[in-house]
């Protein structure tokens, strides 16, 4: 981020952060089958960093867990995000940073859907069909920049 | 030239022959060696230097350049070696001879500057001659134009000139900084660059004057800010970009006078899209306002705000937050150091009503992202001095307070109660002494007031930082009234007792232990006695099934917290004095059966004794009371549980079980060893006698049998009186080692056999321990040797005999005695751990010969360790490594199949011990051996080989990288273990391998990324998230963005 | 009705990649595919295994779309998403990369072969469809370049007999074309999706095209005789197939030797419908005739059937594997 350049929404609302998930005797026990869960899949999305602040997308209420639904059995993921603002021109970049994050952490059996709530963007039904089309989505993580800047949202913060 | 020749025309020496031809071999020759060869002569005495020159005297004056600059070179080359032994008059003919040859052909001048630096380093140097050296050279010499080393070697010769004659060259006015400014200007080697800096600095710190050349030792010297410079991949110099760094840091910070150039510098290159760039401004900006005036500042003051707020504000990295809070912290510092005087204006005030104009309002949306970086910037400001934190709490707080007022939101609040907290925390570090008057006292009224509300509400995170907001206010002093601390109290109390979340109750326990340690009175009036009652009450039977269950497991959970709340508060002698008695009624009544309490409250009563001994201040006071009370108690109880008849109740006192007795030790050990060497003594003393010849006179409670013979075989087996030995472990462990433990020689052989008949674990274990730590601190000599001769001779013999019905035992009181003398070096160590390897292809002991090993190499926790005061050598591990890992590899080879993962166990669990170094030097050895033990089918070796890779993953020896398609096919390989923890452990190792050489795992990626896909789906969550993490890691290799 | 459609074998033909796309070379003997690997792979039948006879690499720079054989089967189109187009040139048992046509601004999605095998049909995300002329010399040149759609082209496909080119887009819509003095227009825009059409297949006399789409349903289409007598076709959709599918559609062929239709879908099966030919050949009724649900264990890219062979179909995936079924009616 150069010194000059405005961001669009300079001072966002931030909320907090939901805790490490708590470890339970199950989690341990070799025998017991964990099932993948909203949590789970909250937890992979949530610390994906946002293209323009130094903040993850939960810190920016992007990514809420009651917006994250999983079917195990199903082998169905669909998780819906909130742009900050209406006008957000990152909004397609924060969804596909979201589908290629969930695309390599989970099992291929999973069918993984990627929406922008709805109402709260103004070019929702554009960006959410951009989102679902994978010759897209695949084009795209072949063109170098825009990998490049997928792969800063998912990389742990440095520097 | 003419009065040099002159010069040694008459002083020609009569034996020169050998000089001629040494002199005619090096200038015709070409035999560089003979230059050396010269100069031991003349550092031997055989010839000066000015039969040199005679001998020299045809090549210095031939009409051919070369010749002339070979005859110029066998001197300067002498000169190097010889310049401690000449006369000033010498050094004063030889300067004259140079300067004057500085004019000579170019191909003259590297030999020329030679001579000259040569010569600066003559402790004879006339005066003036320095300043005539060095106008000769900034007249007649044009330094960039001349190579690296020549360069190189003007640099050395004013560093050299500065160190011995600075008056000199002060002399010489601003003309010295203007030549030095010249010769400088376009460098761009980096060594070169590194004595430039040096001799700026040297000017700008030793006050040279810079007349009306500020500027230009300014600009020759900040045209390389900021450094931007990789070395080279083999860089045979080793300079590192942080020494250019701080080199020019301390050249451009070094004078207020170059405030003007560098603040403006400062503040374009803070625009820099370039984040080093940025950290160097920000850094350079910390390290000048130190040495400046506020007068320095005043015009730029705007310019900087601007900047370093603009930095926090939309900052992405932390550093560089941080380093622009420090910044501010500094610029704020500079402004506070500034006198008042009544005709100007307060240039603190001024700066921070812009700080605050900008932030303060930000404070007011809790919600938004810029309340952080405000209340940061803020807080760094305040930090500064004691002025700065007046104005601005003075600003801040009050609006802080009414938001918090008209907030309703408890997420709200919590920030900016946190924001309070950091106010308060940022003004410690502000105050000049303990005894001034807190900044927050005019709102003394408001925070109390915030806090007892915030403390209760329901929301928990609210509460948790209300705790560390109230463990603030009581640091500053004199802030909080008696009132006020009853209150805080009051409300501990009411959390202690009701609150479930376990964070709050920590949070609760912590602030309570800083508050008791400020202020006891009120804890041991108030709190300790409710926790008291509280800890006493029995929970109620009333109810159905249901109901009682979840009253009993509620009630445990208060008593939890009450036991754990006793021990932090407990730091003050007066409040130990009242907290520990309660304690041990805990204990009592257990055993007495008066009141109810679980076996795991015991222990929690047990475990705040010990926390309490370990964190207890004042030893003399408190050592007295562990003395005479605590430990006598303890050990009371215990006997009169062990005595107790089993006949008459039927059942036993829970003061018999393992894990209480278990949980007594530490109190003991650490209570004993933390003692007076006099009172230590004693307890040792009572200790035995009680042991050894059943003296009970020291106890309380004194209606015990005068026949107790603990240490000696029990009809039909009792442990109930054997197991006490554990307390005598406790008991003579832990002591230091000057304290001599009475009839030493009785009590070991009573051990010896103790350990070596006893069939109840806990018994002949503690029997062995005390045994091995005993040896441990005995001084070395032949009684030491026979002791442990005898006893190797029993356990070998025992060991020998496949149907000895007591070699676990045997084995056990080997290896806790292997370790006692391994870790004092005794040369007798090295039998018992043969022994021990031998014991690898048993086979029954085999498996535990192998997990002996990670007994020797741990720390262990109750005896044998420092605290213990046990005789340690330092690095015994790798001496042992070194002196077994040879004899494990060939046992290896030797073993047969079944007996092989016995030895990789062994190995694993040694290497997984080593440090770091130690680790990466020998691991090239035992590579082969340790990926074979990843293949090794036992589950434990594969385990522990891999807890030992992942840390020398970390950063990869090169062996490692070597036998990486190895390394890659096992750890994949593990990855479809049975065993969760193997998964786990080898996703990680294969995580740490992301960070390798990208060109050396590349190759790789597709391979690990396919295999990596599986544990996605594993069962357990655990594993799945670790194989999230590595996949996304290795996903990123060789990606744009990525690595 | 499960039987109706068996497994005859599995390839991996992609491996670690998706395999996008697979096409049998006119004979039928020969099927290529290509994928996300940037390669396209040649199989062949020997004996009842299936053999990998040649691997064109190094041709595209990016992710090969779609491959098409030329009528004559001496020739291989493909379709990268590194904005080209390539031709290869069957050599003994080898091919030859021949040509690269350029000129696409972004990802080339389909390239497609007319009859005659003088025309060559590209697609891309840049909304327009080329045609190229093919002349003896190997040369190609570009004749039109049509926007008719106002987003990315997703594919084309010739009719079986004449020179009619039709274009399915993420637009919604269909478009048909047909050259008229030089120059290609589009004749006829199909609205009836309401999402992204993925794909189209011609039936075996042409009169019939079947789309399918995004909104999870393939569609029949039939050219109407044009009353208003203009020059612009007239097609109607005469049959839509909604509630089979539980994802995308992304490909759907129709046999042009048994009329059977089969589709590639997002849910992972593979499914084929059936006209009943009693009815109204213009409300025609199609039933399910086989559907396989795990067909692939991720999203089905493809099906196509054997040109010589009544029956045999290929499907592939997004997990890179090509899978060949035996269609038999009960």
């Amino acid at each position: 981020m150069s010194g000059g350049t405005r961001l669009e929404n300079a001072n966002p609302v931030i909320f907090q952060r939901s805790g490490e998930r708590l470890l339970t005797a199950a989690d341990e026990d070799e025998d017991v089958h964990d099932p993948i869960d909203d949590r789970e899949i909250f937890d992979l999305i949530r610390s994906i960093n946002d293209p323009e602040h130094p903040l993850s997308l939960e810190e920016l209420n992007v990514v809420e867990q009651v917006r994250v639904k999983v079917n195990d059995a199903e082998s169905t993921v669909s998780v819906q995000f909130t742009p900050t603002i209406p006008h957000c021109s990152m909004a397609t970049l924060i969804g596909l940073s979201v589908k290629v994050k969930l695309l390599r952490s989970l099992p291929d059996r999973f069918k993984i859907d990627v929406h922008i709530t709805p109402g709260t963007h103004a070019s929702e039904e554009a960006v959410n069909k951009q989102l679902a089309d994978k010759e897209r989505v695949a084009a795209a993580l072949e063109n170098s920049s825009l990998l490049e800047v997928v792969n800063q949202c998912l990389s742990t913060r440095s520097i | 030239m003419r009065g040099f020749s002159s010069f040694y025309m008459g002083t020609m020496a009569a034996d020169s022959g050998l000089l001629l031809s040494l002199v005619e071999e090096f200038v015709s020759g070409l035999q560089d060696s003979k230059a050396k060869d010269t100069a031991t002569a003349v550092k031997d005495g055989q010839f000066t230097v000015l039969q040199l020159v005679e001998a020299l005297g045809v090549s210095l004056t031939s009409s051919q350049p070369h010749t002339r600059a070979r005859g110029v070179q066998m001197l300067s080359e002498v000169l190097l070696e010889s310049y401690g032994n000449l006369s000033e008059k010498e050094v004063e003919v030889l300067i004259a001879f140079y300067e004057n040859r500085l004019k000579d052909h170019y191909v003259v001048t590297s030999p020329v500057l030679q001579g000259l630096r040569a010569l600066t380093k003559c402790k004879t140097l006339p005066p003036g001659s320095a300043v005539s050296m060095l106008k000769s050279l900034f007249q007649d010499v044009h330094v960039q134009s001349l190579m690296l080393v020549e360069r190189s070697c003007v640099y050395n010769m004013l560093i050299n000139l500065m160190e011995t004659r600075e008056a000199e060259l002060k002399g010489l006015g601003a003309d010295f900084v203007f030549g030095f400014v010249q010769s400088m200007d376009g460098e761009r080697d980096p060594r070169n660059l590194l004595l430039a800096f040096q001799i700026a600095k040297n000017i700008i710190h030793r006050g040279y004057d810079l007349g009306k050349f500020t500027e230009e030792l300014f600009e020759v010297t900040s045209c390389y800010f900021p450094i931007d410079f990789t070395p080279p991949p083999s860089d045979a110099h080793g300079i590192t970009k942080e020494e250019l760094i701080e080199a020019l840091r301390a050249v451009l910070t070094g004078t207020p006078k170059f405030a003007e150039f560098l603040l403006p510098l400062i503040i374009e290159k803070l625009d820099s899209d370039v984040q080093s760039a940025k950290l160097d401004s920000l850094q350079t900006l910390t390290a000048c306002v130190s040495r400046y005036e506020h007068k320095d500042l005043a015009e730029f003051l705007e310019g900087l705000w601007a900047s370093l707020r603009r930095e926090v504000f939309q900052t992405s990295s932390e550093k560089i937050e941080s380093a622009g809070l420090a910044a501010l912290s500094a610029l704020t510092s500079c402004l506070s150091r500034s006198v008042l005087n009544s005709d100007s204006e307060d240039s603190l005030s001024t700066f921070l009503e812009i700080v605050l104009k900008d932030c303060k309002h930000h404070l007011c949306e809790p919600d938004l992202k810029l309340v952080w970086p405000s209340a940061k910037l803020l807080q760094a400001a305040c930090s500064a001095s004691s002025r700065a934190s007046h104005i601005i709490t003075s600003a801040v707080m009050p609006s802080l307070i009414e938001q918090y007022d008209n907030r309703t939101q408890c997420s709200h609040r919590r920030t900016l109660l946190e924001v309070v907290q950091r106010f308060i925390q940022s003004v410690k570090n502000s105050q000049s002494s303990e005894n001034e008057e807190s900044v927050f006292l005019a709102f003394r009224q408001s925070l109390c007031s915030m806090v007892f509300s915030a403390l209760s509400e329901t929301n928990s995170s609210l509460q948790i930082t209300a705790t560390s907001v109230l463990t603030s206010l009581a640091q500053q002093t004199g802030l909080l009234l008696d009132a006020d601390i009853e209150l805080a109290v009051d409300h501990l109390i009411r959390l202690l007792l009701t609150e479930e979340d376990d964070r709050v109750s920590c949070a609760v326990v912590e602030c309570a232990g800083a508050l008791a340690e400020l202020h006891p009175a009120a804890f041991i009036t108030k709190l300790i006695p409710r926790l008291k009652r509280e800890l006493f009450s029995e929970p109620i039977e009333e109810g159905d099934e249901n109901r009682r269950t979840s009253e009993l497991h509620s009630h445990h959970a208060v008593r939890q917290r009450c036991l754990s709340a006793l021990a932090a508060i407990s730091m003050q002698p007066s409040v130990v004095q009242e907290s520990t008695p309660v304690l041990l009624e805990v204990l009592s009544s257990a055993h007495t059966g008066t009141v109810r309490f679980s076996v795991e409250e015991m222990v929690l009563a047990c475990r705040s004794l010990q926390r309490i001994a370990e964190q207890v201040r004042d030893t003399e006071e408190t050592g007295q009371c562990f003395h005479d009370i605590i430990i006598p108690r303890l050990l009371s109880l215990a006997l009169q549980a062990a005595l107790q008849d089993q006949g008459s109740s039927g059942c036993l006192s829970p003061i018999v079980e393992e894990v209480v007795l278990s949980a007594m030790v530490p109190v003991i050990s650490t209570s004993c060893s933390r003692l007076q060497p006099m009172l230590a003594g004693q307890t040792a003393s009572r200790a035995v006698s009680l042991f050894l010849d059943g003296d009970v006179s020291f106890l309380p409670d004194n209606s015990f049998p005068s026949n107790i013979q603990l240490l000696k075989k029990q009809q039909g087996d009792s442990w109930t009186q054997s197991q006490m030995v554990c307390l005598l472990m406790g008991c003579v462990s832990s002591l230091p080692r000057s304290v001599e433990v009475p009839q030493i020689d009785r009590l070991l052989s009573q051990l010896e056999e103790m350990s070596c008949s006893c069939n109840h674990p806990l018994s002949y274990m503690s029997a062995a321990k005390c045994f091995a730590s005993l040896v441990n601190k005995r001084p070395l000599g032949d009684c030491l040797d026979s002791l442990i001769q005898r006893m190797m001779n029993r356990v070998c013999s025992e060991l020998d005999s496949a149907s000895s019905p007591i070699r676990i035992q045997a084995f056990t009181l080997m290896i806790w005695v292997a370790k006692a003398l391994l870790l004092r070096y005794h040369p007798l160590s090295t039998a018992l751990t043969d022994k021990l390897l031998s014991l690898l292809d048993d086979a029954d002991l085999g498996v535990m010969a192998a997990d002996g090993f990670s007994l020797l190499m741990c720390d262990s926790v109750d005896v044998l360790n420092r605290g213990c005061h046990a005789d340690i050598r330092i690095m015994y591990r790798q001496r042992f490594f070194r002196e077994n890992s040879a004899k494990l590899v060939q046992g290896f080879n030797a073993a047969p199949q079944e007996k092989k993962p016995n030895y990789l166990k062994a190995l694993s669990n040694i290497v997984n011990k080593l440090p770091k170094q130690v680790q990466v030097t020998e691991l090239p050895a035992l590579l082969s051996l340790l990926l074979e033990a990843l293949s090794c089918p036992d589950q434990g070796v594969q385990l522990s080989t891999l807890s030992c890779l992942e840390p020398v993953l970390i950063d990869p020896p090169a062996a490692l990288i070597q036998q990486l398609e190895a390394l890659v096919s096992r750890l994949l390989a593990l990855v479809g273990s049975s065993v969760m923890n193997v998964r786990i452990a080898s996703l990680r190792c294969i995580h740490a391998l992301s960070r390798f050489p990208v060109h050396e795992i590349l190759p790789f990626r597709a391979r690990v990324l396919k295999a990596l896909a599986r544990p996605l789906d594993d069962k357990k969550r655990l594993v799945r998230s670790e194989a999230v993490q590595a996949r996304g890691e290795w996903f990123l290799l060789g990606s744009p963005g990525g690595r | 009705m499960k039987e109706a459609l068996s497994l005859l074998k599995r390839i991996s033909a992609h491996p670690d990649s998706r395999c996008w796309f697979v096409s049998w070379s006119p004979s039928g003997t020969l099927l290529a595919s290509c994928g996300g690997d940037k390669a396209i792979r040649i199989w062949g039948r020997e004996g009842d295994s299936w053999i990998c006879k040649s691997v064109l690499q190094d041709g595209h720079q990016r992710t090969v779309r779609k491959v098409a054989w030329s009528p004559c089967g001496n020739y291989l189109a493909s379709a990268s998403f590194d904005a080209t187009t390539c031709i290869w040139k069957k050599k003994e048992d080898d091919f030859e990369s021949l040509t690269v046509l350029e000129g696409h601004e972004n990802e080339v999605k389909c390239v497609a072969w007319a009859p005659s095998g003088n025309l060559l049909a590209t697609c891309s995300r840049d909304k327009s469809v080329w045609v190229w002329e093919v002349d003896e010399e190997d040369e190609y040149e570009c004749v039109t370049v049509v926007n008719s759609h106002t987003q990315d082209v997703k594919h084309v496909v010739w009719h079986p007999t004449q020179e009619l080119l039709a274009s399915a887009s993420y637009d919604n819509t269909i478009c048909i074309y047909k050259e008229e003095d030089d120059d290609w227009e589009c004749r006829a825009t199909l609205q009836g999706h309401t999402s992204t059409v993925w794909s189209l297949s011609f039936d075996a006399t042409g009169n019939r095209l079947a789309s399918c789409s995004d909104d999870r349903t393939v569609k029949i289409w039939k050219e109407f005789p044009n009353e208003s007598g203009q020059s612009d076709l007239s097609w109607m959709c005469v049959c839509t197939l909604t509630g089979y599918h539980g994802r995308t559609v992304y490909d759907v062929a129709w046999c042009r030797l048994t009329g059977a239709l089969a589709t590639a879908c997002g849910d992972d099966a593979v499914r084929v419908f059936k006209e009943d030919t009693s009815g109204d050949p213009d409300q025609p009724v199609f039933s399910l005739a086989a559907q396989v649900n795990k067909a692939h264990s991720q999203d089905v890219n493809c099906v196509a059937w054997n040109p010589k062979e009544p029956g045999l179909l290929a499907s592939c995936s997004d997990n890179g594997e090509i899978a060949i079924w035996r269609f038999q009616e009960q």
